[in-house]
């Protein structure tokens, strides 16, 4: 209920935010009645409505068994799980696809439950795999980063 | 008759080797995607479009291959909710009920066989429905100007709030979210750039393959964290596969039943195939009465869902094809394919791509045979699949989300901002939000907008126009009842609550 609470007013100071922001949006030329701003505040005030509604009455979360309460262990976790993929965006282009995913492909294994070993055998060969699948037979282009040597 | 020779042009655009190939390759792509935990439909069709499109597919291959990986998806589901009894997604819920026990039985290939067989009976009278009845609202809705398409995306979101059931009020801003999210990006009447934060790679707009597996795949591989180990074993399927006719016999009425109704329940917006497998499995639960086992393994209680998921599935593609408004996630999402391939659905599309729209419509028929078929020789393959554990798993689903976000525009720009959306949809899926509304509104965002505006510039700003037809009035008249339907909903409750305490 609480955490509900806070996403409530949080949201809604984004909300705030974003109406601000949207605002000064105004055609030079118009031509027509409507201009580019109504809708998006519109939809910022609908939203608002719902949410100063859901500050005051918010209704239960329903747990289900499968669904354990987060727990420090898990929030570290997911903290990290966040963070390689963030490593992945970043890493992307300027390593290359292959190089890259193995790099967090493999602590993501780990990080899973996964064994070092077959972690680290599974995952170099699906993303030498994956690159090989989607790059040369299926014309996805992927950056080959640093190992742009090899090629050619 | 008309419609028939459109169908037999339709066969022969789906019969096509190539598209025959395409639709094999979809039903098993989809059937493994629907097996792994984690991704469903709409993560399933969300990542073939960008490849679809990288492979160079005709539009009406496309189309099929999107279809067919669609409806492999709900079979995939099926797998795992009858072996592991965990349900892939919510519409398997009721599948589960009745196909775990029988698969404890010994009788696991048997209930996946007729499991196939009803989905398969139910998609067929839903398409057939669909072939009766989606020229006909196309023709209707060719009446249809931008002020009654607006009232009738209105409609459309309120239903998903009024259909939701249990938490009206987060569907609807989970809805709002997405319909606002739609204005980001250069506004196409005006030329002002919207919530761009002066950042190139958004005057787009927000990619809607961004937005998709940022919100279902990036949410579902931090939920996956929290469930590492699942002790479940699954049930081996050995023995009989196929049913036999004795079965198919007795199941057939409840086939017929489930069928009609769950492809009415797909027609309409917000509904889906959640509520009509809930409502098809209670239906016949009550029918029965005492004579069945339902719970402990009656066969009635495996079809009654697994034929309306089918009908329902299939019948969500009547208003999305006629009327260019996705009645459910996954036909948004196809939607957003069709905008990639510069098709817009609506009732001009039967006009004037009559090979596109039948072709699917032939290409579900084909579909739907190929995955009965299938169901024999691939069983045990599949049952393999679904022991790949977690851990090797999860960084493919990331790897393969991560291509699939790149082949859009090729920024990593975009890797980032599914990540921001992922870390998004996980908060909202923590707190209880429903998360297709947030797809639907961001599909719907852009249409809604444009024809907002048009109406209003033909009425020269007056808003009179928004209720002034017929139509309008009838749809506003509808969307009202949709908004009392969860008050009636809470009102009723509380007052059987009140009488219950008061019997006590």
């Amino acid at each position: 209920m609480f955490i509900q609470r806070i996403f409530a007013s949080v949201l809604l100071v984004v909300c705030a935010g974003l109406a601000i922001m949207a605002w000064p949006y105004q055609a030079a030329f118009s031509y027509e009645p409507v201009g580019p701003r109504a809708f998006p505040l519109l939809m910022l005030a609908l939203m608002a409505l719902g949410l100063i509604y859901m500050i005051f009455r918010p209704s239960p979360v329903v747990h289900s068994e499968e669904d354990p309460q987060l727990d420090r262990q898990t929030l570290t976790k997911i903290g990290l799980c966040v963070l390689l993929l963030l490593v992945f965006a970043g890493t992307f282009e300027p390593l290359g696809f292959i190089l890259s995913s193995a790099l967090v492909g493999i602590p993501m294994a780990r990080l899973y439950g996964g064994r070092w070993l077959p972690g680290i055998l599974i995952i170099s060969l699906m993303s030498v795999g994956l690159y090989l699948l989607f790059d040369k037979a299926m014309d996805v282009p992927l950056p080959l980063g640093l190992l742009d040597v090899l090629e050619n | 008759m008309d419609t028939f020779g459109y169908l037999g042009q339709g066969f022969g655009v789906a019969l096509t080797p190539y598209n025959l190939i395409t639709a094999l390759c979809g039903t098993l792509i989809g059937t493994v995607v629907g097996l792994l935990p984690g991704l469903g439909p709409i993560n399933g069709v969300a990542l073939l479009i960008p490849i679809a499109f990288a492979l160079g597919l005709p539009p009406e291959s496309a189309l099929i291959l999107l279809a067919a990986v669609y409806l492999g998806c709900e079979y995939g589901g099926r797998i795992s909710s009858i072996l592991l009894n965990i349900p892939g997604e919510a519409s398997t819920v009721m599948t589960t009920l009745d196909g775990y026990p029988m698969a404890r039985k010994g009788l696991a290939g048997v209930a996946l066989s007729l499991s196939a067989w009803s989905s398969f009976i139910g998609a067929f009278i839903a398409t057939c429905g669909m072939v009766l009845f989606a020229p006909l609202l196309a023709k209707w809705a060719i009446a249809f100007g931008p002020a009654e398409y607006f009232v009738l995306m209105v409609f459309a979101i309120v239903c998903l709030g009024g259909m939701a059931g249990d938490r009206p009020l987060k569907t609807f801003i989970a809805a709002l979210i997405g319909l606002f999210l739609s204005t980001v990006g250069i506004d196409a009447n005006s030329g002002v750039y919207r919530f761009t934060g002066d950042n190139i790679h958004l005057t787009d707009g927000i990619q809607f393959v961004v937005l998709v597996l940022g919100l279902f795949s990036i949410s579902e591989i931090l939920l996956l964290l929290e469930k590492t180990h699942r002790g479940q074993e699954a049930v081996k399927a050995t023995g009989r596969m196929m049913f036999n006719f004795k079965e198919a016999s007795a199941v057939f009425v409840v086939n017929i039943r489930c069928g009609l109704l769950g492809f009415i329940m797909g027609v309409l917006p917000g509904a889906g195939a959640t509520l009509a497998s809930a409502v098809a499995y209670m239906t016949e639960k009550r029918l029965a009465g005492t004579s069945g086992k339902f719970g402990e393994g009656d066969m009635r209680g495996l079809a009654a869902p697994e034929t309306a998921i089918g009908a329902s599935a299939c019948g969500a593609l009547v208003p999305m094809l006629t009327l260019g408004v996705p009645g459910s996630g996954t036909t948004a999402v196809m939607i957003g394919a069709l905008s990639l391939y510069n098709i817009t659905p609506g009732p001009l599309l039967f006009q004037q791509q009559p090979d596109i729209v039948w072709g699917l419509i032939a290409s579900l028929f084909i579909a739907n045979i190929m995955l009965v078929i299938l169901n024999i020789p691939m069983i045990r393959i599949f049952t393999r699949i679904l022991s790949v554990p977690n851990w090797a798993l999860v960084p493919v689903i990331a790897i393969i989300t991560a291509i699939g976000v790149y082949a859009v525009h090729a920024t990593t720009f975009d890797l980032f901002l599914m990540i921001g959306i992922g870390i998004f949809g996980y908060i909202l899926r923590k707190l209880d939000f429903p998360l297709s509304p947030v797809l639907l509104g961001f599909i719907l965002g852009g249409l809604m907008e444009q024809n907002l505006r048009r109406a209003l510039s033909i009425s020269n700003g007056a808003l009179e126009i928004l209720w002034a037809s017929p139509i309008t009035l009838g749809v506003w008249v509808l969307t009202a009842i949709m908004l009392l339907m969860p008050v009636l909903r809470i009102w009723r409750k509380r007052s059987a609550k009140r009488r219950a305490l008061a019997n006590a």
